[in-house]
């Protein structure tokens, strides 16, 4: 209801500031990171054609729900930026637009990054970035990443001193986000497969094998009192900014804080969890375009030819570090070891799944980790529970 | 009549005025968007607020009206609403009405596989507004199109101009050739232009060409269906969705009212009414916990406070009010540090104090207590704020004819003030019950449900209250968002808390019985 609440409002607001779609204008919603380097590139649109872009910051939890309200009454705006798994259920909703390139152009994009803004073999999105998490570590404490899993617990145990408060590996928890690459390297999976290559939402893998041998070796962290019950984000970043934790599993969105505590650290992939990769969940941010513009030729204009550059790519990883999907700009930074660290993380990622039932996996999944974790459950057990949960909430017995 | 009286009637003409002006032009924009039942109501609120605030037999309604048009606006109309999706679908999938859906899908073309493409030359009227194109084949006479028509241009044609002599036509008699800025700041306009060519509908495909394109749907209204006309498959609409007769669906679906479904699986559905009554026995407790222990202790800060022996009264005062200063938001997030099993602040002292580490936030008791802690924290200013006011409204004397009775401390508390308290403070408490009942916020951040319930089959944590436990259902459970099902267990709590409410409010009759008698 919250969320409604907030929707109305934007209805009443944004509709009394004239913020609507209309012919000839074009209106983007982004978050504040967003906001200045796009500003600018709509700046430069309207210098060459004298096509007005108004740049609406609107906080990013809230850009999908508000798109879902707005955007039939004919409300809404014509370009959205957001994360490539919620075009599912924009498309389910019917208000994503699919968006042309040219080939040369798409050439110049991480593939990986297109296929995950694809949907029934067309584009919905233009990316921008693309995120995954890595092993973040401290370089005074472990001057080499460990290049196995087993020698990372090795040196967590020989830091991990909590009467001291300091630790040695953390993966905040419960979070499946984060702890997805431990399942995902000995083969566990969300979603299958269908024949045609599309995700099967009946298909649960959460209780596969591989998940199982993943949620066994967070157990084995937890009775080897290396992971703690409670390590959310806040306590993990919090642990790691004040020299107190040693390595944890984290995203490029942990970098401003690092920078500013002044820690001595570096990024790497997460070790070979016996012999296998693990492979972290990759997110892709991009711009979409509304089912419900007037200007979609426009938008396709501005996206494609405005947006697509360096410069504009560039001056968005300025704000939000995360390593640019357009090639030339990852290009230039060539000589960025943390860019490159997640980059190639990134290489060995699995796309979040983008189907809508993905909704119901995060909570089920979680209970699962937090019950593993205050060893209240045995991995097993958690996890055939999850996927059962799951089964029974998408209707898939 | 009095320069007053002239200011008065001036000031209430001018503002009708106003208002009517905005009226006026929210009407007539409300009717050019088709919304023909908001623009109903608001030209008879229009019309009530002028012939109440210009006649004078209305005077009372006068106050009154503000507050109506607020109340309808803001409770009723959300209300009613509220109601109405309860009875739908609405929710991911289902969020555009039927015509909406039906327009996307007339709107979809498809390029048959051996389409012609053009390239094109758009001109406009010199000083007028009309647009007409010239069209370039790839073979054959090149085509001049204006207003819904296309034909082919005669080379003799005095109205066409071969301006670079090249042997094509490349200007239009009377009209000035689009530059590209101008072409792209009319482009949304050029976009929605359509010619037809044959069979086929001539639309713009990029900035730089036009292409053939068919119809990919067609909607019968007769039949109620969908034809898909590159296939010729026949959608019919089932649940919200076109569906073909093997099953399969086209995206987006539509909303449809369906009933007292949404109702019926409260009842049906294990995976709602399953943990419903173990959820609803903990929202009690945890809203009367929440009364009982913040009333307490707030009540007791107030009546030592109160005391008018005691030195820094003021002080003490302000600061005690802190806790209800500081937004929740802000707070709650603190604790959930503070209760952190390892590094958080009470588990060091507890461990240096007495070697024990209490898993709070893990373990469904624990996690319980937290929540009350938390929530006397956050709420106890209020209750002595509220019991500070009351405790003075009660007059001296009687305190005074008890203790010349004979009266103890003990006596003169439980016998005299605390009855008359609740007098004045039981609708409060009732009110911070029916609060707290729905207290979203402090069970979303401090624990958001959790602890998980081991081996359950419905993801309802042991910490979960009805709203939250609602905003799981709605909003975590299967595919994306179910406003329809939220809606529904949203009417089911307020059925619960008004019937408590009522029954508190017939316990506090009694109440004032008592005060009657003093």
């Amino acid at each position: 209801m919250r969320n409604f609440g907030i929707a109305v409002l934007s209805i009443l607001v944004l509709g009394m500031l004239g913020l609507a779609s209309e012919p000839g204008k074009l209106i983007v919603w982004c978050d504040e990171t967003r906001a200045p380097a796009l500003t600018e590139a709509a700046q430069k649109f309207t210098a060459a054609y004298g096509v007005p872009v108004e740049v609406v910051e609107v906080p990013f939890g809230d850009i999908r729900g508000n798109l879902a309200v707005t955007a039939p009454t004919g409300e809404g705006p014509d370009i959205i930026i957001g994360p490539h798994d919620w075009i599912g259920e924009l498309i389910f909703n019917g208000l994503l637009e699919p968006i042309f390139l040219p080939a040369a152009l798409l050439a110049q994009f991480d593939p990986a990054s297109l296929e995950a803004f694809s949907w029934a073999g067309e584009l919905y999105g233009l990316p921008y970035a693309t995120e995954c998490v890595a092993l973040v570590y401290n370089k005074d404490l472990v001057p080499e990443p460990p290049a196995t899993f087993e020698e990372l617990i090795e040196i967590a145990k020989a830091l991990t001193e909590p009467e001291k408060g300091q630790y040695g590996f953390l993966i905040q928890q419960p979070d499946p986000y984060h702890t997805f690459p431990l399942h995902s390297a000995y083969g566990g999976y969300v979603f299958g497969s269908t024949p045609e290559g599309t995700l099967n939402p009946c298909d649960i893998g959460l209780d596969s094998e591989g998940s199982v041998k993943g949620a066994r070796l967070l157990d084995r962290l937890v009775k080897g009192g290396i992971l703690f019950a409670g390590a959310d984000y806040q306590t993990v970043t919090g642990l790691f900014n004040e020299g107190l934790l040693a390595m944890f599993i984290g995203g490029p969105w942990t970098l401003p804080g690092i920078h500013a505590a002044g820690i001595n650290y570096g990024v790497a992939k997460i070790p070979l969890i016996e012999g296998n990769t693990p492979r972290p969940f990759t997110g892709v941010q991009g711009f979409m375009v509304s089912a419900f513009s007037e200007n979609k030729i426009l938008a396709n204009l501005f996206l494609k030819d405005f947006l697509a550059t360096k410069e504009v790519m560039l001056a968005i990883y300025e704000r939000g570090q995360r390593p640019p999907a357009y090639l030339p700009a990852l290009a230039e930074l060539a000589d960025n070891p943390d860019i490159q660290a997640f980059a190639a993380s990134a290489a060995d990622g699995i796309p979040m799944p983008k189907i809508p039932e993905m909704a119901s996996v995060w909570g089920a999944w979680s209970d699962a980790l937090e019950l593993i974790v205050s060893q209240k459950l045995g991995p097993e057990e958690a996890m055939r529970n999850a996927a059962e949960q799951i089964r029974t909430l998408l209707g898939c017995k | 009549m009095s320069w007053r009286k002239i200011f008065a009637q001036g000031a209430t003409v001018l503002a009708l005025g106003l208002l009517d002006a905005l009226g006026i032009w929210a009407f007539s924009s409300l009717l050019l968007r088709g919304e023909y039942w908001m623009a109903a109501g608001l030209s008879v609120a229009l019309g009530l607020i002028n012939w109440i605030y210009l006649s004078k037999r209305t005077y009372p309604l006068k106050y009154l009206i503000p507050g109506l048009l607020f109340l309808t606006l803001f409770v009723l109309y959300p209300v009613g609403y509220n109601i109405y999706i309860a009875f739908t679908n609405y929710g991911t999938g289902h969020i555009l009405s039927k015509e909406q859906a039906i327009a996307q899908f007339e709107s979809k073309f498809y390029l048959p596989p051996d389409t012609e493409t053009f390239r094109y030359s758009v001109f406009q009227r010199e000083g007028g507004t009309e647009f007409v194109f010239l069209f370039y084949p790839e073979d054959g006479p090149v085509l001049f199109a204006r207003k819904g028509e296309v034909t082919p241009v005669d080379p003799g044609d005095q109205d066409f101009l071969d301006e670079d002599s090249d042997g094509v036509i490349d200007g239009v008699q009377g009209y000035r050739r689009l530059a590209l800025p101008e072409l792209v700041r009319n482009l949304s306009t050029l976009q929605a232009m359509a010619f037809p060519l044959g069979e086929k509908i001539l639309r713009m495909t990029s900035l730089q060409e036009f292409s053939a394109y068919e119809h990919r749907y067609r909607y019968d209204p007769e039949a109620d269906a969908l034809v898909d006309l590159l296939s010729g498959t026949v959608y019919r609409p089932v649940e919200g969705f076109f569906t073909s007769p093997e099953g399969e669906i086209l995206l987006p679906g539509f909303t449809i009212v369906v009933g007292w479904r949404n109702f019926f699986a409260l009842v049906t559905n294990p995976q709602i009414s399953g943990p419903f009554f173990r959820v609803f026995a903990w929202t009690f407790a945890y809203a009367f916990f929440s009364v009982l222990l913040t009333f307490a202790l707030g009540l007791f800060l107030a009546y030592h406070l109160n005391n008018p022996y005691l030195r820094l009264r003021r002080a003490y005062r302000m600061l005690l009010i802190v806790p209800y200063a500081i937004p929740a938001f802000i707070s709650v997030l603190m604790w959930r540090g503070f209760f952190n099993t390892e590094v958080g602040v009470f588990n060091q002292i507890l461990y240096s104090l007495f070697g024990v580490k209490i898993p709070w936030l893990q373990d469904p008791f624990w996690a319980k207590v937290a929540l009350l802690l938390n929530n006397l924290w956050l709420g106890f200013p209020y209750m002595m704020i509220i019991s500070l006011g009351a405790l003075q409204s009660i007059p001296e004397e009687l305190h005074e004819a008890a203790q010349i009775d004979g009266a103890s401390a003990w006596q003169r508390f439980w016998r005299i003030t605390f009855p008359l308290l609740l007098v004045s403070l039981a609708p409060l408490l009732i009110g911070s019950f029916a609060f707290n009942f729905n207290n979203f916020t402090n069970i979303y951040l401090l624990t958001e449900g959790r602890p998980p319930i081991p081996g359950a089959l419905t993801p309802a944590g042991s910490t979960d209250i009805l709203i939250s436990y609602t905003y799981r259902l709605a909003f975590e459970g299967q595919r994306g968002n179910q406003y329809g099902l939220a809606s529904a267990v949203s009417i089911l709590i307020f059925l619960i808390i008004g019937t408590i409410s009522w029954i508190n409010f017939r316990f506090t009759r009694a109440l004032e019985e008592v005060s009657e008698n003093v």
